[in-house]
């Protein structure tokens, strides 16, 4: 079931990208496969609107990219920086934080 | 061309053309991938290229997930009045400093220069006369041509780069020299720049230089209207 409302998903594909990229670097089809097959296809990226996000990240110095070819194919990879590193740690920690709040909300009522 | 209206789009909204070029260079070889996805999975060819593009997402997705991010507009479309109003002018003082810079330098460390003048021998002139030529005939035509092309390329409304060129025929840049005979000192080379109107009297002794000068500056900006009118 993917999640319908986009308001929910707010910083959501940032934090999983960061999350992916701190494992590997890798390319922006092999990103947005990842996020739909890790959440079960709840979380599903618009296939095309990664570019931008990644692209912003890039600029704020948390991802850097190369341009490699792997099989004859020629794309651009993306890694974590140690600017990453950090931001990923900073959301990391507040998703946490965030989803306690809202289970103890939830299971409150 | 592949995504030649979203680029376009893109190009009109304000985005940088590095970033455009980059974002659909790689949204084409993620619609590669797409399409092999599909065709793996047992899709005609074109049935498999139908269905990659619906997943990669229409033009008006793609185009608004790029300008929703404000970072990648670039400072012609951010703030076009620095750019086409207050950059020609003192771009075009900034360039005529430094077309001048190498000829003080030359006659600096050269021991041209001392009491009684400038001693400037033959290479010196040589070397003025082809500083003025460029000063004059090339600088400011190339600087009209810098902004002309800095706003095609974004796409941007034609009186954007005809204010600058204007701008830039107002500065009326003009490199000047005055050397006597071959074995005496003294002499000068300057800038002469200003509004028209403030020095008439030199503009009529140098009527030549200023016209030749008017038109190849004024080239760049013609070429701008002539296709303006020739599209419509």
């Amino acid at each position: 079931m993917a999640i319908e409302s986009p308001a929910l998903l707010a910083g959501v594909p940032e934090l999983m990208i960061l999350r992916l990229l701190n494992v590997q670097e890798m390319y922006g089809y092999e990103i947005v496969q990842a996020i739909s097959s890790k959440t079960g296809g709840v979380v599903t990226p618009g296939e095309g609107v990664v570019y931008p996000l990644l692209h912003a990240l890039e600029k704020d110095g948390a991802l850097k990219s190369r341009r490699k070819t792997v099989n004859g194919r020629s794309r651009v990879y993306y890694t974590l920086t140690a600017r990453g590193s950090k931001k990923l740690a900073s959301l990391t920690g507040d998703w946490n934080a965030l989803n306690t709040a809202v289970q103890k909300v939830l299971h409150a009522v | 061309m592949r995504f030649k209206a979203l680029g376009e789009t893109l190009l009109k909204g304000g985005v940088a053309p590095r970033y455009v070029r980059r974002y659909l260079a790689e949204l084409s070889e993620h619609l590669q991938d797409l399409t092999a996805e599909q065709r793996a999975k047992g899709h005609d060819a074109e049935d498999a290229a139908i269905r990659a593009r619906a997943r990669l997402g229409n033009d008006a997705e793609l185009a608004e997930a790029m300008l929703s991010h404000k970072q990648f507009r670039c400072w012609a479309a951010r703030a076009p009045i620095a750019v086409f109003c207050l950059l020609p002018p003192a771009v075009t003082m900034l360039a005529a400093f430094a077309v001048m810079m190498p000829l003080v330098l030359c006659a600096r460390f050269a021991g041209l220069s001392g009491h009684g003048g400038i001693d400037a021998r033959q290479w010196f002139r040589t070397l003025v006369m082809i500083t003025l030529a460029f000063g004059n005939f090339f600088l400011a035509p190339a600087l009209a041509l810098s902004f002309v092309w800095i706003a095609r390329r974004q796409r941007l409304p034609e009186p954007w780069p005809l204010l600058a060129v204007a701008l830039i025929v107002l500065v009326d840049l003009q490199f000047q020299a005055h050397f006597p005979a071959l074995g005496h000192r003294g002499g000068e080379v300057g800038i002469g720049a200003g509004m028209w109107l403030f020095h008439l009297h030199d503009l009529l002794e140098t009527w030549h230089l200023a016209v030749t000068q008017l038109f190849l500056t004024l080239v760049p900006a013609l070429w701008l209207l002539q296709r303006k009118f020739v599209s419509r």
